[in-house]
């Protein structure tokens, strides 16, 4: 038997084969779709690319050549992106920034997603006025816009990455607590939900058991489209100089060193503006591909 | 003294009055009957027996337990229930092992492995569809593993809301067969809903005919074959699922 003949069986005999027959159906009609396999690809290489960044980055990102000769130079073959101002090399500053955009991007969606979807699996399964506090609450964090309570958070934390990690994922969760309510509302009452209060689960189990697994899919979906923005956000913080402080590699806040030269050195600010656009693109192409997949009300 | 004892049942729903004053008592062993047509409140005299619905007025008794807001855990041992939709009663994502072990977990029985092969063999499922999941099942199958989810506690009685009249007619002989034969090994009690009178007629010695949430009357097992019942609803009913006569023909 063949190892695709094993995970495709119809008659699994273990709880592990038929978990990872599953997946591997998940996998197979996910490859169908080549733009995620597009959007995987540039998401597993800004993995890479941080994962071996003290490898590949061909200079030092922090400290620069001779600032006479080797400033804001254009893209050579010694600079495939140029120098900055400080005379880095912006291809070795691009690389390490990965890093910090990774780790933005992970620890948000860590935080995050949690949050979100213990408040909305809770408010919709409960209802009542758990639902009307927990939603209220759900509602102010909407009502402000994302970037200026991030700004507010960072003004009363003090400037730096990690700020800037817990303001974007304060402001973050309520999209998935309205998501995860909304649907956890369609399965609250069916009769699968029915039967195991009947067997005498508790409110626990069927929340953390029955209801979780299914609102998961489509907040995860949500999150990988929402990488993008957060990206967006906290280059954002960086530009307006709230985020990474200097001499961090972080993309928004090297757009933001570069403004000042972007007529006449134009590949300052825009080789990291490069890195952003195909990091969110991967992202959102990624996304769309997995709620293709994932999204139970999109299968047929 | 009756296994399950239902006196003046009221359930209501805001506004809306679905059970209004209905009465019964059940025997151990007995297999009991509830028909009317749709909206009449035969399920949700289910519903409320097993908790799922409130008890606005009245009081039931099952197993000398009066019943109150909350059920016990040993409630949920002795009375089990078969909802009408197999393709809405399991979890889409969940295995049929875990189906099967789920209940047995909140329960804190041990020999779990032995139990589940078990109920499956009992259902004639077998062993092969342990890890299966639900969508990789036809409708009898799944109807097949609700009915096993619902033994597998061991209960004394069994809930069937309306069992099989998700399936096509083939598979419904199949399941009400089945149903009957573990009642007889098992010597379960049931209270069966539905609004097919020759299912009823089939499993139940007693059943109680509903409208508009009231109790018509409640006929035996052979006056429904005989077709002598007292209400003109019952007789309306009756007549009705003999099905169509073309007008002018003789009966």
């Amino acid at each position: 038997m063949t190892r695709s003949e094993w995970l495709l069986t119809e008659h699994p005999r273990s709880r592990r084969q038929a978990r990872l027959g599953q997946a591997w159906r998940t996998w197979l009609a996910f490859k169908e779709n080549r733009l995620a396999m597009l959007g995987l690809a540039i998401v597993l290489t800004l993995l890479a690319l941080a994962v071996l960044a003290p490898w590949i980055a061909p200079h030092n990102p922090l400290t620069g050549g001779d600032l006479r000769t080797e400033r804001l130079l254009p893209p050579s073959w010694a600079h495939p992106m140029g120098t900055d101002d400080l005379a880095r090399d912006i291809l070795s500053r691009v690389i390490w920034g990965s890093q910090l955009t990774l780790m933005v991007v992970a620890l948000v969606a860590l935080i995050a997603t949690p949050i979100g979807l213990a408040i909305g699996t809770t408010a919709g399964y409960f209802g009542g006025w758990i639902d009307t506090v927990l939603m209220r609450v759900t509602d102010i964090f909407l009502a402000f816009p994302r970037l200026i309570l991030a700004l507010a958070f960072v003004a009363a934390l003090g400037p730096g990455i990690e700020n800037a990690i817990i303001a974007i994922a304060l402001t973050s969760w309520p999209p998935y607590a309205r998501l995860a309510r909304a649907e956890t509302l369609t399965i609250r009452n069916s009769d699968f939900i029915s039967a195991a209060r009947l067997q005498g689960a508790s409110h626990l189990r069927i929340l953390w058991g029955h209801v979780t697994p299914l609102c998961l899919s489509s907040v995860i979906v949500r999150v990988t489209l929402d990488m993008a923005g957060i990206i967006l956000t906290a280059a954002g913080l960086g530009f307006l100089g709230l985020g990474a402080q200097p001499p961090q590699p972080e993309w928004g806040a090297m757009i933001a060193g570069g403004r000042r030269f972007i007529i006449d050195h134009w590949w300052v600010a825009t080789m990291p503006g490069l890195a952003i656009f195909a990091v969110s693109l991967g992202f959102n192409l990624l996304g769309d591909g997995l709620r293709d997949v994932l999204d139970p009300k999109a299968r047929k | 003294m009756a296994l399950i004892d239902i006196r003046d049942l009221h359930v209501s729903f805001g506004e809306v009055q679905a059970v209004r004053g209905v009465s019964a008592a059940v025997a151990e062993g007995e297999s009991y009957g509830i028909v009317g047509e749709s909206g009449s409140g035969k399920s949700t005299v289910l519903r409320a027996l097993c908790g799922l619905a409130p008890i606005t007025a009245g009081a039931v008794t099952v197993v000398n337990e009066p019943l109150g807001r909350r059920r016990s855990a040993a409630f949920h041992r002795r009375v089990q229930m078969v909802f009408q939709d197999p393709y809405a009663s399991l979890h889409p994502r969940h295995t049929i092992d875990r189906v099967l072990s789920e209940p047995l977990a909140i329960h804190g029985f041990a020999d779990r492995e032995s139990r589940i092969l078990q109920a499956l063999d009992e259902v004639g499922l077998g062993a092969g569809f342990r890890f299966r999941y639900p969508h990789q099942l036809s409708g009898g199958q799944r109807q097949r593993v609700a009915i096993a989810r619902a033994l597998i506690l061991e209960p004394r009685v069994l809930l069937l809301d309306e069992p099989t009249s998700a399936l096509d007619a083939s598979i419904q002989a199949e399941v009400l067969n089945l149903l009957d034969r573990l009642r007889s090994e098992r010597g379960l009690t049931y209270i069966l809903v539905s609004h097919d009178l020759a299912v009823v007629a089939h499993m139940c010695e007693r059943l109680l005919v509903m409208q508009h949430g009231r109790a018509v009357e409640e006929l035996t097992r052979d006056s429904l074959r005989a077709r002598s019942a007292a209400e003109a609803y019952t007789r309306a009913l009756l007549s009705a699922s003999e099905g169509y006569t073309p007008a002018g023909a003789t009966p």
